[in-house]
């Protein structure tokens, strides 16, 4: 038994989600806690501060993992530990543990309530951080059962994209899944990519929050991606930031590239086929912030790509060298508040029309609120989608 | 470039000043005898006060020097209490008892920087007005009726009434009480504040535009509306005359929020300008209420280094003067208006900290934004460090706070708030808050380490060398802020708030790693101990339910008021004009979260960042 679990754990490191409750801002124990994580070579999903309940277990469930960890001080602990082990079981996603801490806030006492309501842990305050790490490595590590068929559809396909990434983990490079016929998928699949700083989940982020407005049907995936090393955790934050995407018609993975260059992990391609064969009308992969001559995209699976750019990418010489420049079906330059915007713009323009194929090019301002360039970069998406699926 | 490369630049030509000045000191005979001449009548004109012993005290301590350059070196880059750049103290005289007797004609000043009235040559008693008490102690529980309970037992026997409110999460975050999931949380860390009629029972019993009354507001996010509403319910209870009278101050500070606090609720850019808006109309028709508190403590608690923490807190200080200045605010009107907020722990840069943020804003504010002397001074409230309380064998805490005090104090804070040894349980409990505001009157009235002397324990050799290094590398923390653009620039890149993470991760660390040696917990742990008897402050379902009540009944109430409030705010945010005048309109008739909830409408929510 304890081998089994030993192997498991090296193969496919521990994963887990933490944040911080509703009405609480208090993130410094979970920043230093996630990153102890990290160095004891966990994945750590973080969500942020101020989360609701709701938000905890669909981002859990769909991020498939072992167990959520709450840092709460703004009291309503007991009340507020509760209700996401009473949301996760009624999901049937009883399976993932619930443990926590709040320092001097949470009275052992109420820990005693806690773990009779299916709280699994509290660490009080004065519990090392080595402690911590320990703990959760010792006990949400285990390997993952597979959900009964029955589950609802998030619980199984998320469950489906960890075994996928636990089948890679273990052996290392898998051959690479058959790219379907464009006819066997549901999906419009869009990449994005871009160096980083570019403001690529915000733009996302955005984006979601017009298909959820002007498609109240469709249902949109997003993989997004951070940086690891093989046999090291990884902090994937990109959840937190991501106000719009915490939507039930939104399923949302964050993957660590665990030791692959190019800003995708080794997993991405089979996790997209999977994806693309659920019910999403969009399906939407982030690389991580990818260096200038990166092509991370090989994939068939990818009817449009977009560049994400900021304006100061730096001099005229090193826009020649962007290679991804010369692929990508459309070019968005971000951040056009800054200083540098017009002359940036105009430099594109200029190398984008050295291409001569149809390529477009956009300016955002992504993180002001209606902002009418990202208007125009879902207009562009969505024509190009309708009925014409490549 | 922004304002802060400017900053770092007049602290630079003012060190070089300083030292031109010791060098003409010594070398111009005649500028030499008037620096002389100066100090031995600055020396002449200091009183001589009596310890209860009958020791004789002058009320100002000097250096002994008496070669001109040293002197120079004093006066300029010094200052005395009071004076430029006001390392010392940003006003002549703090703490001190009221003089009895006075033995050399001199004059005073009073602590709000007015000349109090001069003591006559003929000797006779000056009248002796009171000063008011630095003590302000921290306080929200429950709901506004059970806080304004607290209030009345905190301030019964204080000269002054200066209450300092601490809201809810929910109340923080724009929330209304009755919000879906937020139940739990109401009433619980800080007081449910929902309506303009909270307001009015919050404040119950308190005549707020009396001079000898002040009110302090922890909130920013959702502050242009909070203090909206506390205008509404004075106007309530006193009639619109009140207004002008009013004095206090609430946090408003976005920059600290985006850095460590994390209670911003609308887009960065959207929040100042509804917290420069509120500047704007507040300075104009509050003369006495500062309407941000710039701070630092937030930082600190999130568990920065010192250095970071008046670094980050200075910078964002230039940051709003900046953009008020860029508004077209008259610097007269807002700079004397701006008030600071910082922790003190333990760490051996409070030895000096904010001496030396008032001596950076201080130049800053005169050189770079052209202020007068009211608007260089850098009013400070401290707050003793909560994240050096522990839960191991919490009664220590009691030493810990009170060696913070004493810090506090050194570096001539203006009020200053005291943690109760509780700090890591819960809201504290009457018991201990009332040893936490006992420890500031053992300090200050009991003990003669304050009250007869200014400048007491200024001065020191050690303090010195903290001084010369924490200047150092704050000016090194501004420079990197400019690089990366200035303050706005470097919160869009995640600077401040990932430098404050790792330093947070490396303080824990140190604290298992044996650097930082923590009594009870790993240096002389007692293998016995007992999980302590505390007193939880803990909001009763049934107050919830109560406070989920009223809310409903307002709501209901004001329906239609509301709607029509709601569609002028909404107008006046779309225009660009000032938006303070319609949030005190809809603060009559709405609640918290329909404002917010309009607002957010508006102008989007908050993007957190990780
Ligand atoms: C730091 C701090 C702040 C900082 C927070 C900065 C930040 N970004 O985090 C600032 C100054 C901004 C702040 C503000 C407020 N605070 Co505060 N704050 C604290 C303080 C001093 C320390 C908490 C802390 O971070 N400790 C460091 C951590 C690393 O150690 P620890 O807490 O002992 O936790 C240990 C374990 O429990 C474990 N742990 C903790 N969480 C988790 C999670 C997981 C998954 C795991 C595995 C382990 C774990 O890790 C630690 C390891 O030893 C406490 C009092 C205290 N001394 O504890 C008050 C305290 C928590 N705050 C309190 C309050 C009320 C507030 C405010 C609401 C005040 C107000 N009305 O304005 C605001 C709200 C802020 C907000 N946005 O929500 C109250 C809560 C009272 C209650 N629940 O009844 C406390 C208890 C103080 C008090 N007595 O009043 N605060």
């Amino acid at each position: 038994m304890f081998n089994v679990r030993f192997a498991a754990r090296m193969a496919s490191p521990v994963r887990i989600l933490t944040a911080v409750p509703i009405c609480d801002g208090h993130d410094s124990a979970i920043n230093t806690i996630n990153l102890e994580f990290i160095r004891h070579g966990i994945e750590v999903v973080y969500l942020g501060f101020h989360r609701y309940a709701g938000d905890i277990v669909r981002a859990a469930i769909q991020e498939d993992v072992g167990a959520i960890g709450i840092s709460s001080y703004n009291g309503g602990h007991i009340d507020f530990f509760a209700e996401v082990v009473r949301q996760l079981r009624r999901q049937g996603a009883g399976d993932i543990a619930v443990f926590g801490g709040g320092g001097g806030t949470i009275t052992p006492d109420d820990a005693k309530i806690m773990q009779r309501q299916g709280v699994d842990q509290i660490f009080f305050a004065g519990t090392s951080l080595a402690a911590m790490a320990d703990y959760v490595r010792k006990h949400y590590g285990k390997p993952r059962k597979k959900r009964p068929a029955k589950s609802r559809s998030d619980l199984v396909l998320a469950r489906e994209l960890t075994a996928i990434e636990d089948a890679y983990a273990g052996q290392g490079r898998l051959k690479q899944p058959k790219s379907q016929k464009a006819s066997a998928r549901n999906s419009k699949v869009i990449g994005f990519t871009g160096p980083g700083g570019a403001g690529k989940t915000t733009l996302i982020d955005e984006l979601v929050l017009r298909f959820l407005q002007n498609e109240p049907q469709a249902r949109i995936a997003i993989l997004s991606h951070d940086p690891s090393v093989i046999g090291e955790g990884a902090l994937l934050g990109d959840r937190a930031t991501m106000i719009n995407s915490q939507h039930d018609r939104v399923f949302m993975r964050s993957m660590a590239t665990r030791g692959q260059a190019g800003g995708l992990s080794p997993a991405t391609e089979s996790c997209l086929t999977r994806l693309t064969k659920a019910d999403f009308d969009y399906v939407i992969i982030e690389t991580v912030g990818t260096g200038q001559e990166a092509l991370p995209f090989r994939s068939k699976l990818i009817d449009q790509t977009v560049l994400v750019m900021n304006p100061d990418y730096g001099a005229r010489l090193q826009l020649q060298k962007i290679v991804m420049l010369d692929v990508a079906d459309i070019v968005v330059v971000n951040k056009t508040d800054l200083d540098r915007a017009k002359a940036a713009l105009s430099e594109i323009e200029h190398r984008l029309t050295q291409n001569k194929r149809k390529q477009e090019l956009v300016a955002t301002v992504a993180k002001r609120h209606r902002d009418p360039g990202v208007d125009e970069l879902y207009e562009m998406i969505t024509a190009s989608s309708k009925g014409d699926k490549k | 470039m922004s304002k802060l490369g400017a900053v770092v630049e007049s602290v630079e030509k003012h060190e070089k000043f300083v030292l031109e000045q010791v060098k003409r000191a010594r070398s111009d005979t005649k500028f030499g005898r008037e620096m002389t001449e100066r100090w031995n009548k600055i020396k002449g004109g200091i009183p001589i006060g009596r310890a209860p012993t009958g020791l004789p005290l002058p009320r100002l301590a000097l250096p002994e020097i008496d070669e001109p350059g040293e002197i120079a070196r004093y006066l300029f880059g010094d200052g005395l209490p009071g004076e430029f750049p006001y390392l010392n103290g940003a006003y002549r005289e703090m703490y001190l008892e009221p003089l009895e007797e006075i033995e050399i004609g001199s004059y005073r000043k009073s602590p709000n920087g007015k000349n109090g009235p001069s003591a006559k040559s003929n000797g006779a008693k000056p009248k002796v007005i009171p000063q008011e008490e630095p003590t302000r102690l921290f306080s929200g529980l429950m709901l506004a009726e059970d806080t304004n309970k607290r209030f009345h037992f905190l301030s019964a026997h204080q000269r002054s009434k200066r209450l300092s409110t601490a809201f809810d999460g929910p109340t923080l975050y724009g929330i209304d009480s009755d919000a879906e999931g937020v139940m739990g949380k109401v009433g619980e860390g800080g007081v449910a504040v929902d309506t303009v009629e909270d307001m009015v029972r919050l404040y119950d019993g308190f005549e707020v535009g009396a001079p000898n009354f002040s009110a302090s507001m922890t909130i920013s996010g959702p502050a242009p509306i909070i203090m909206a509403m506390y205008i509404a319910a004075a106007k309530r209870r006193f009639g619109p005359k009140v207004v002008p009278n009013l004095r206090g101050t609430i946090q408003a500070d976005i920059f600290k929020e985006v850095q460590a606090q994390n209670e911003t609720i609308f887009p960065t850019e959207a929040s100042l300008r509804f917290l420069c808006d509120m500047i704007e109309w507040t300075t104009e028709q509050m003369p006495r209420w500062y309407p941000v508190s710039i701070s630092g403590y937030h930082i600190g608690e999130a568990g920065s280094t010192p250095v970071q923490q008046a670094a980050y807190t200075l910078s964002n200080g230039f940051a709003y003067a900046e953009m008020l200045a860029a508004r077209g605010v008259p610097v007269d009107q807002f700079a004397p208006r701006l008030s600071f907020f910082l922790d003190c722990g333990l760490d051996v840069e409070y030895i000096a900290l904010s001496r030396v943020s008032r001596k950076i804003w201080a130049i800053g504010m005169r050189d770079v934004f052209g202020a007068s002397p009211r608007g260089q001074m850098f009013k400070l409230h401290t707050q003793t460090s909560g994240r050096s309380l522990i839960a191991a064998e919490f009664k220590n805490n009691l030493t810990r706070t009170a060696a913070e005090l004493m810090l506090a104090y050194m570096n001539g804070t203006n009020s200053c708030h005291s943690n109760s040894a509780d700090e890591p349980f819960t809201t504290p409990s009457e018991e201990w808050i009332r040893l936490a505001a006992h420890g500031q009157a053992i300090l200050l009235e009991e003990s003669g380490i304050f009250k007869h002397t200014m400048n007491m324990l200024s001065g020191s050799p050690g303090m010195k060398a903290v001084e010369r290094a924490v200047e150092k590398a704050i000016l090194e923390e501004f420079r990197e802020i400019e690089s990366l653009g200035g303050v706005m620039g470097a919160v869009e890149n995640r600077y401040q708030r990932s430098q404050i993470q790792n330093a947070a991760h490396r303080y824990e660390q140190q604290i298992y790693d044996g650097t930082r040696p923590v009594v009870g917990l790993t240096r002389y742990r007692d293998p016995n101990e007992e999980p302590p008897e505390i007193e939880l402050a803990r909001t009763p379902r049934k107050r919830q339910q109560l406070q989920v009540n009223r809310l409903k009944r307002f709501k209901k109430t004001n329906a239609g008021k509301a709607d029509k409030a709601l569609r002028k705010l909404a107008a006046v945010v779309e225009s660009g004009e000032n938006t303070f005048p319609a949030l005190l309109e809809a603060a009559e008739v709405c609640s918290l979260g329909q404002i917010t909830g309009c607002l957010q409408e508006l102008v989007g929510h908050f993007r957190p960042m990780v």
